[in-house]
Order: C-alpha cells, then structure tokens, then sequence
C-alpha cells in the first residue's frame, strides 16, 4: 500500500513531530499570558485532509488529547470546506464541541497545497478570563462566559473585524486573549511554511499518504498491546463528593482480542453544577489512560485511539447535555484517567498505579493591596501521588493534569498573605505493601489589612483516594478555617489574622500492608513518613 | 611573565584526563592524554603533568599557572558520594525540598522517579523564626531551639549543615546568627548558608543549591588540598585555578568555597575553545556541536559569548529529562544534551521504526566494531559500514575496528527486522541521529528566539564532525569550521578563560519604586568582593571589568529576562532607561513589548572578571609531504551510493588548501566526513571552513 521505508517514515514523522514542538514553543514564546506560558496549558496539532490528527505538539496537558479533530468536525458541519480560501481561519471555544469549558479556545486553519486542502493545522490554548461569571453557583453554561459560535476569524489572512469586535466587547482583558489568538496565526503560518520544506526534503508526495502510514502503525502498535492483555470484562466504580450528594461513575472496561472497551454506562446523571464533563473532555483523559498503561511512547495520533471505544450515555456526567454548567469538568473528568487505571489493575494490576490525590486542588485570593491595589492570585496544590507496582507513591505529584506550584517566597511577594506551613502530612499515603504518596498542609495567613476572599472546590474530602489489589485508601482532604472544619466547595472571606489551611488528599496504597518489607516500614517510622499510630495499619 | 612562560589547561573527563601546555612566548602548544584514575582523580593530574614536563624538558619553575576542571562535583552528586548532611529550615518548612515543583517531568510514564532529596526528612528540622518578604522580621529566631537542632544534628553524625530560612536572600541575619550558633555547638562542621551560597528568590531551588554545595565541599576541598599539595611536591608554586560552570575560572581558595559553581566545569571548557575558535575565524556566532561517545551537547554562541543561564539540573533520575534532576542556581554556560553520541544504541521500536539512543554500549563493551563484546548497533558501527570511519585508522590507527562485527549487529538487529539492505540500514541509523540532533539543536534556538540558520558549526568530541556537515544540512546552515585539534578542546579552553566570578542577589521591587541609592550600594559592595576574589588570583583593580545583569521581567509574569544594564543607567536612577534596557531584550525575545504593564526586577547579577587572556596560537608546523592519495569507499546517497573517496591526512593540510567534497578529512581522534556539495578551505589557523551548497 505505502512506499514510505523506515528510513523516509521514520525521518518525516520525527520531523513533523518536532514541527510541531517547535511551533508550540514559538507559542509560548509569544503568548500574552502566564497560563500558556507558565502552565503549558495549550496544544499545537496537525491533521490530514480528512481531519484527523496525526501530530499533536508532545508537551500538552492530558485535556487536549485527540480533541482537536472533534472540533474540526463540528467547524465544517457549519462552515463547508468547499467555502475556505487560503488564510482563512475558524475560531470556537464552545465546550460542548471543544475541550470541555469556554476558557479553552481553538482555532485551525486550513493548509492549501496545489489548490486544495491537503492538511489542517491547529492550536488550543486556555484563556484566563473568559467573559461571564463563572462559578461554582453557576446553573447553566450561559453563566459560565461568552461562547464564540464557529466562525471565520480570519478570512484570507484579514481579521474578521465584526469577530474581534465581539470577542473586544466581551472579555475582561481582550489584550491577552487576542494576543494569544494572533500569535497562533503567526504560528500557523511559519509553521506552515516549514511543513512544505520537510515534504519537499523528505520526498513526501501526499500528506495524507504519510498520515495514513502513521495512524496504521499506531493502531497496529496499539492493538499489539492489548492483544497482550488477556481477554476479559471487568467493573469498577469511583464515588465523587460532588455538591448536595455524591456522584458515582461507573465503567464497564472490556480487552477482546486487540480491542478495548470503555463503557461508562450507568454512570449518575449531570448536575445543575459546573462539573459535568463532555465527551469530548471525558474521551481525552480516558484516552491518556489507556495510552499510559500501554503504549506511552507513541506520538499521540488518531491511530493510536482506534482499538478503543468508548460508551458514554447521553445526560450523564460524563457525557452532559446542554446547557449544563461545565466550567470546572476536570472535578470529574480528573477520575477518569484513575477509574480506568483501577478497573485495568484487575487485568494487569502490575502495569498501573492505585488512585492519586486528585483532581487537581487548587484556590484564588482575591483582595486589595494595602493602596487598594486589586489582585487575583491562584495557587495550585497536589496530593500524594497512588503507589505503585514496585515503589511508594510519590509525595505531592500532579496526576492526572500536570501542574507546578509556585514558589511560597513568589507568592509572598506578589500577595498580602504568608504561608505559614508547607510540609508532608505523616500517615496520608494509604498503607500497603508499597504505601501511597504523602500529601501537604498548607496554610496562608491574611496579614494585610484588608479581608481577602478564597473561592475552591475541592474534591475527594468524604471520598478519599482508594487504595489498589488490598491496599488501603489514603486520607481524605480537609479545608479548615483557624482550625475550624468548612465545606469543601466554597467562596469564604478571610478577616485580617485569619488562617486558611489546605490539607490535601493522600494517594492510595498497593498490595497488602501486611505484605510490607519490615526494613521498608522502619525507615518510613524514622523518617516521620508514618507514626506510630499509622503503623497499626501494618501490624494489624 | 618570562620567568615562567608555560600555562597548563588539565581537564578530567570520564575517560580520560586531557592536558594542553601554552608556551606563552611563541604560542606554541603541547598536548597529552593520561586515563583517568575515578578514586583519585588528582593522581592522574599529578601523573600527566609530570610526563607532560619530562617530554618537553620544562622545568616546573617555568610553570606560571595550571588552569583546571573536573566532573568531581557532578558525579559526586550523581553517585551521592558526598558527607552526611543536615538541613535547617524555617518552621513549617522541611518538606520544601521534598514536595519540589510537584510537576511530572513524563506525562505519560505512570512510573516515572523524582530524585529522592539528598538530605533525608530525619535530618531535615526546624526553627521558629520568620523573616518578611520586605526584610523585616516577624518572629525573632528561637534560639534555645535552634542550639537544640544543631546538637541533634551533630549527635546523627552530619559533617555538613545547610541553612536555608525564608526570604533569607532579602535579610541573613536569622542564617547569620544561626552560622554562629552552629559555630559554637558543632565547630567541626562543614556550614552553608542560602544566603551565602545563592542569595535568590524560590526557596526551593535555593535550598537545593545550598544543600548540593554543603554536600560536595568537604570531598572537594579534600581532593583540592591533595592536588595542591601534589602540585607542590612536583615543584610548580605557581597558583590553581579552576575552571566554573560559566566560563570564568576562580582561584582555588574561592573554589573551595563554592564547589556547587564547578558543577559543569569541564563542557564549559569546550564551549570557551570553540568561541575562541570561531572568533579566530572571524565567526563570533557560533552552534558549538560537542558529539561524544555517550551524548551529544549544542550550546550558542553569540558575538563570541555563550549564553548564559541561572537555571541547572545535576543528578537526573532520567538523565536526559528535565526536570528529573535537583535544580541549580548557579551561573552557567546554557546547553542541551541529548542521548546521541557514538556509543548509542540502535533499536527497530514498536512501531518498525529505528530508535538510537538514549541507552549506550559507553566504552565498555561499546559498539560491536570495538570487538570487545558489544553485539548491539551503535552510531560507530553504522559510520565504519559507511566508510565514514576507517577501519585502520581509528585513534591514529591504535585500536582496528571490526567491519564485519558491525554489519553482524546491524544485520541481526536493524536490515533483518526492517528487510533493508546492511548498508541501508546504517544508513537510516545515521540519518536518524542526524535527524535527532538538529531536531534538538532547533527547538532550542526556538526557544532562546534565535535564527539558527545564521549560526557557524563548529563541531568538536568524537564523532562531533563525523555528523557534522549532515546534522547542518539538516538545520539549514550553510558553514561549519572544524578547527584542528578538537579533541583536547575543553582543557584548551580553560586558557582561554579569564578570572571571572559572578555574585546573584534575589531583589524583587517594582521598577517605580526601585531604591537605586541602595541598589547602587548592593552592587558596590560586591563589586569589593569581587575584586578582593580577583585579587586572589592576581587580578588587579585596574584590569578588572564589571558586568550587571538585571533578570527584570512585567509585573505577574513567573520567568525572567536578564539583561545587561550599563553601569551609567544605575548610577543616574533612570528608569526609563532601565525598561529601555529590558525591553530592547524582551522584543528579541518576544517579539513585542507590553507597554502598558509595570515592569519590576528579580534578581541581579554582578560578574567581576579579568582580561581574557591572550593566545596567539602558532600554527604547528604541518606534516612533510603533500596530501596522500588514500582513498576508500563511502556512502553518498546523493551521488549514487558507495563512492571511492579520497582520504586526506589532516596534519598534511596547510593553509590555502582546498578540498571539494566527497572527502575525508583524517586526524587521530575524529574524521571529518564532507558529503557531496560541500567545500572546504584551510585558513591560516589551519581550520577547515567548509561551505555547503545551498
């Protein structure tokens, strides 16, 4: 069928891939703003004629895996492909057909080779602000900010003027984004033209030729994977802490021969509140599962996720109709990743890890300065991190999103408040024969004179993070004030002297604890990994 | 200067331990090569320097100075060889150096390592005391408890404390005090404070950087004690110098000191020699392609300058993964490595395609033509089935490469599994390492904002310019100077290098309000300081140049720019002049500024250096004879395949030769392989600047 050697595939796809690096790094070297910059929170990805991705930048966050091609979908059922012209544009940031939430927006743009389409290249980024109100009192998704509908942002290479002006009206601080979104076509077009100078060098007469030999070895290398697995159909369930009452999702996971399925079917219904998570969202981290546990080294590409189906019932929570509120999905779409994992751990529980200390928890301080000064600041915070087959779990690691904190003499110097305590928590990893990661207490202290008002939504505080193959869960998270106990999702204002203190989720144990090296559980009493008291766990 | 005309570069390496002597009179060079001796690296030292002396009859009197570097420090750090070492933190705080970023540095690898910190939580304790992000104080140091700490550490058996308090680079009186309580409870011990070591902002990399320091000294300054008085026992009373991570180097009392600095001595060596090089040449802008046999390093070097970072990572769990070592601030010489050198192994991965690197056959088996047990394909065997390599002429002909060893490992490993061809095979396998190497040396020019297409090459190591020509192909760039004698580049360099040492102090202010009165002050004083160090190492006041670095950056953003910011701007307080400065940095950078937002600084850096020394370099007399008429046979997919190519001696080549490729260029420790389409000329300096068709 293809005449491309393992010398020609090997080369273009190595360079294509690396195009694409490359060009999300021209990205963050031109963004406006500190989420792409700082967080990496975007990606680059590059599609054949058809649509479907055979690229994607490597450095994404697990969020933007494989959404990009949905999105086209959806952009040519309005705008048809016959109507695009060189250097036009398509713009969306509609969750429900891109990533999950309006903060992340995408455009993509057509690649015209010989008069026709011969690619697609995009980008997705996230926009700090977004319009709107969005909040944990949002009901529906209008509140949650301003929906760009599909449209041609750029037409021909000229701004959309009617587009811009809209998205000018409706953003608090239309600089970042709109610079986010013109650096991207700056992108698109340099990117481009070296696109056309690797098919030149490398000899590549059809992209889709290339991309077509690129999604059969993927597929091929992923079905070999499964194959490997043997054949079975199990259950599992996670149990979120969710708003007025718990949410359960439940899933169905079955390997038949080089086929994998992912059936979320009685999973509980959406909710009135912004943690339902789209398909699409649902589908990218259950996808970056699968691909952990048995092909992580694959570029991500179409061909990789074709041996996976995945059943999502319409109106539940992991599949929500409109207009549900949508704005923080990952409260739920973060469990997926872990409930896909735990249910293959009853396959292959030597090729997964027990249950982490997420979704990702995090906060925002907002307040004056003493000269009135107003800020935003947000603070990112990981639990332990599950065990592992052959080792502890590590200690305050991001899984399944990739986060970094922040530097306390960082935070201290751009906000009116002191963190008081950063330091493990002892006897937070779940026991077990290798024992969960620890996770942190932190606690910030209002020192300015001005009240200061935190808004979080934390999860897994009634839940906490399970254990795997006997071992035990680890502790659950707790947000107090002064030492008080308070809801686990909430807006709370901080007088001057007051103290907020974080205690994140500890990651689950593997194995049996009392299947523990000895030596391993007197170096864990000498380091204050575990008290005396945590170590009942063991002896019991 | 006459009394003592010689200078000696002496480099340590894995393998081998590489000297070069300058006969200052006539610019005359001597170079020599001794195996390394892991256990005690200084015997070496002492070994080569004496055979160096012997061989050219120089009295160690006429030594007026040895110039050295050493991998000591880093694989001290990487084999954890250190001394039991005791943190002390700020209450609340222990754990910094534990939880880390929180970041993975492999998103996909469930099972990914974070470096276990080198201190363990047991000897990590803490002090009540709180200093504020202004300076002032807030909790005045406990100081029954902190005498407590210290004797419970002393009592474990540390050898070493580092101190490390919040916010202690704005204000060290809480670690100054601490110095001296620890002074009085355990004299004995090694003392770091982060306030000393590296007064910057983020507590966890300075934390790191100071413990990494308090860690290693005590082995270094052993070992520098020995060497020194090794030096002396062979009659060289002239003083040590070693070799930074930045490309200055330091007198030894200074080194001792601050031994974390010499955490990449020796590849800064090699980045000196190859700026020296390409400024010789007239190329001040410059990709330095160091290809070993494990790795392969890119640095750029811009206007004879490599740049420079504050940002560095030793002891990767995952060596070529960043953010999987322990974070460094120190002053650096930026570059990236990737697993691509000579010993990398090649392997068809799941998805039928050809894999080189990061695993590596080293030198022990190495590749499979090594014959010493390797069976694997390497980058090696693939050059030798390529002809690139002679099978009789590898290091000067002492070690025979076996032919047949390596189309065995190819065969077995790569053609069969792929249904290529052997040749074929190796084929893929260089173009894939070529392919490898710019794809790196690309995205980091991308990301410094540099147009790599306007860079020279200049390779050095092994293999560097084996791949040289391809690997530039391959990025677009049209010249690559290969100098002579490439491969004692890094002990070479060290003489190129001026006394230089550079003081980092966290400042964090916005610009409108920025004290200059005190800044101006801050950077006086150092200024002492550093000529105090300068003077150490025999430096006047009057040879002495000043460089401030201002690392500024807009109000929220979480990473820096730094640029250089003349002296008059601070002095006067002008700052417009200073968001002048910054900006015309942040547009080459950014490609724009943001002139509405504030502007504040970080961190400054002020570097006191002597002169560069000079080397008028004497071209070594070129060998009898005129180019020979070897020739052999070498792969050129462009002009058809196996190509009878001729083979030139290197040491035959004298200036205003010109050589048109397909063409090998020989010496003893590298070939210099020159495809089809490129030619090269044999400058006065007896580089070879080769050009390649567009």
């Amino acid at each position: 069928m293809s005449d491309f050697s393992a010398l020609r595939l090997g080369s273009a796809w190595r360079r294509i891939a690396g195009l694409m690096d490359e060009a999300a790094q021209d990205f963050v070297r031109t963004s406006f703003s500190s989420v792409v910059r700082d967080n990496w929170d975007l990606a680059i990805g590059l599609m054949d004629s058809a649509g479907r991705q055979f690229a994607q930048s490597s450095r994404s966050v697990p969020s933007f895996v494989g959404t990009m091609p949905v999105t086209l979908g959806h952009m040519l059922a309005r705008i048809p492909r016959e109507s695009l012209r060189p250097g036009d544009v398509l713009i969306s940031n509609d969750g429900y057909l891109g990533t999950g939430h309006l903060n992340d927006i995408t455009t993509i743009r057509p690649i015209f080779r010989d008069g026709r389409i011969a690619a697609w290249i995009g980008g997705t980024f996230h926009s700090t602000d977004i319009g709107g109100a969005p909040s944990v009192e949002a009901r529906d998704s209008w509140e949650e900010g301003l929906t760009i509908p599909i449209a041609r942002i750029l037409k021909g290479g000229v701004e959309n003027e009617d587009v811009i002006a809209f998205l000018e009206a409706n953003l608090r601080q239309p600089d970042e984004t709109l610079g986010d979104i013109r650096a991207l076509f700056a992108v698109y077009e340099q990117a481009e033209a070296r696109l056309f100078r690797i098919v030149t060098e490398e000899g590549i007469g059809d992209l889709d030729a290339l991309a077509a030999e690129i999604f059969s070895r993927s597929e091929r290398s992923m079905r070999q994977a499964i194959t490997a697995v043997p054949d079975g159909e199990v259950f599992d369930q996670v149990t979120a802490d969710g708003f007025e009452h718990p949410v359960t999702i439940r899933l169905r996971l079955a390997v038949k021969g080089d086929a994998l399925t992912l059936d979320f079917t009685g999973t509980d219904p959406q909710i009135a509140r912004p943690v339902n998570s789209p398909l699409n969202f649902s589908r990218a981290y259950s996808h970056y599962a699968v691909k952990c546990a048995f092909d992580p080294e694959t570029p991500n590409n179409d061909g990789c996720f074709r041996p996976i189906s995945l059943i999502a019932p319409e109106g539940s929570i992991v599949n929500p109709r409109r207009p549900a509120p949508v704005w923080g999905r990952h409260l739920t779409g973060h469990y997926l990743p872990i409930l896909v994992l735990a249910a293959l751990g009853k396959l292959i529980p030597d090729r997964v890890i027990a249950e982490c200390g997420s979704p990702l928890w995090n906060c925002y301080f907002t307040g004056e300065h003493a000269d009135g000064r107003r800020y935003v600041r947000m603070f990112f915070m990981n639990g332990g991190h599950g065990a592992l087959p052959m080792r502890d779990g590590p200690a305050c690691l991001s899984f399944p999103s990739n986060v970094a904190t922040q530097p306390v003499e960082q935070f201290e110097n751009a906000v009116p408040m002191l963190i008081t305590e950063k330091s493990l928590i002892p006897d937070s990893g779940g026991a077990g024969r290798m024992r969960g990661g620890l996770s942190q207490r932190l606690s910030f202290e209002a020192t300015g004179p001005n009240p200061v008002t935190v808004t979080y939504r934390h999860e897994r505080v009634q839940h906490p993070p399970r254990g795997l193959l006997g071992g035990l869960a680890g502790t659950g998270g707790r947000d107090l004030v002064n030492g008080a106990k308070v809801p686990a999702k909430a807006r709370i204002t901080l007088a001057p002297g007051d103290r907020i203190t974080f205690e994140t989720p500890g990651g689950g144990g593997m194995g049996p604890p009392a299947e523990r090296d000895p030596a391993a559980l007197a170096r864990d009493l000498a380091e204050g990994y575990v008290t005396e008291a945590g170590a009942k766990a063991y002896r019991a | 200067m006459t009394a003592a005309p010689f200078r000696i570069g002496v480099d340590i390496g894995g393998t081998f331990t590489d000297f070069v002597m300058l006969d200052t009179r006539d610019g005359s060079l001597r170079n020599g090569k001794v195996l390394t001796t892991p256990h005690a690296p200084e015997q070496a030292v002492l070994a080569g320097i004496r055979q160096l002396l012997d061989a050219h009859g120089v009295a160690p009197a006429a030594v007026a100075h040895v110039i050295h570097g050493t991998t000591l420090v880093a694989n001290a750090l990487i084999e954890r060889r250190g001394v039991p070492t005791g943190l002390i933190t700020t209450a609340g705080f222990r754990d910094i150096v534990e939880i880390g970023t929180e970041l993975r540095h492999d998103t996909y690898d469930l099972f990914m390592r974070v470096p276990p910190p080198l201190v363990p939580r047991s000897r990590r304790v803490e002090v009540a005391e709180r200093i504020l992000p202004d300076g002032s104080i807030r909790t005045p140091l406990d100081e029954p408890a902190a005498r407590d700490a210290v004797r419970a550490l002393a009592a474990d058996g540390v050898q070493a404390v580092a101190v490390c308090l919040l916010h202690a680079f704005r204000n060290p009186v809480h670690e100054r005090r601490l110095a001296q309580i620890i002074a009085e409870e355990a004299p004995g011990l090694t003392l770091c404070l982060s306030s000393d070591v590296v007064p910057e902002i983020g507590e966890y990399e300075r934390a790191s950087t100071t413990i990494c320091n308090a860690y290693v000294l005590p082995v270094f300054q052993t070992y520098l004690t020995r060497l020194g008085d090794g030096l002396r026992g062979l009659g060289l009373s002239g003083p040590l110098y070693l070799m930074l991570s930045d490309g200055g180097t330091v007198g030894e009392a200074t080194a001792a000191r601050h031994p974390i600095r010499l955490v990449q001595s020796g590849p800064a060596g090699g980045v000196r020699a190859t700026a020296l090089y390409g400024v010789g040449a007239g190329a001040p802008d410059i990709l330095c392609f160091d290809m070993g046999g494990t790795t392969a390093k890119a640095c750029l070097i811009e206007g004879g300058e490599p740049l420079r970072s504050l940002d560095f990572e030793v002891a990767r769990v995952d060596r070529f993964r960043k953010g999987s070592g322990l974070p460094l601030k120190v002053p650096v010489i930026e570059m990236i490595e990737i697993g691509a050198g000579g010993g990398s192994i090649a392997q068809v991965d799941r998805l039928g395609l050809i894999q080189v690197g990061p695993e590596s056959a080293s030198s022990d088996p190495g590749p499979a033509c090594y014959g010493l047990g390797g069976t694997r394909p390497t980058v090696t065997d693939a050059d030798l089935i390529l002809g690139y390599l002679g099978a009789g002429s590898f290091l000067g002909g002492d070690m025979r490469l076996d032919v047949a060893a390596a189309e065995a490992a190819v065969r077995e490993h790569l053609a069969e599994p792929l249904g290529l061809s052997v040749v074929d095979a190796a084929w893929a396998l260089h173009e894939t390492v070529n392919g490898n190497m710019a794809q790196a040396a690309a995205i980091h020019a991308t990301e410094k904002a540099r147009r790599i297409e306007s860079f020279t090459m200049i390779p050095i190591g092994g293999a560097g310019p084996v791949h040289a020509a391809q690997v530039c192909r391959k990025l677009g760039i049209p010249r690559l100077i290969a100098p002579a004698g490439a491969g004692v580049a890094s002990a070479f360099g060290f003489l190129a290098s001026p006394i230089s040492f550079a003081f980092v102090r966290g400042w964090v202010a916005p610009l409108a309000t920025l004290d200059f009165d005190a800044l101006c002050a801050m950077v006086a004083g150092l200024e002492a300081d550093g000529l105090r160090l300068l003077a150490e190492a025999d430096v006047g006041p009057g040879a002495a140049t000043r460089t401030v670095i201002g690392a500024l950056r807009y109000a929220g953003q979480g990473f820096q720019v730094e640029t250089e910011i003349p002296a008059a701007i601070l002095s006067a307080g002008d700052r417009d002049a200073l968001r002048a400065a910054f900006e015309t940095r942040y547009q080459q950078q950014y490609g724009r500024t943001e002139p509405g937002l504030p502007v504040e600084c970080v961190s400054w850096q002020v570097i006191l250096s002597g002169p560069v020394p000079a080397l008028s370099l004497r071209a070594p007399e070129a060998a009898v004879g005129s180019v020979d008429s070897r020739s052999r046979r070498a792969w050129f997919p462009e002009a058809g395949g196996f190509v009878d190519t001729p083979v030139i001696d290197r040491t035959t080549l004298r200036p205003g030769d010109r050589i048109t490729g397909p063409a090998l260029v020989e010496e003893r420790e590298s070939t210099l392989v020159l495809p089809p389409g490129t030619e090269a000329v044999c400058d006065a300096g007896l580089n070879l600047v080769v050009t390649l068709e567009g």
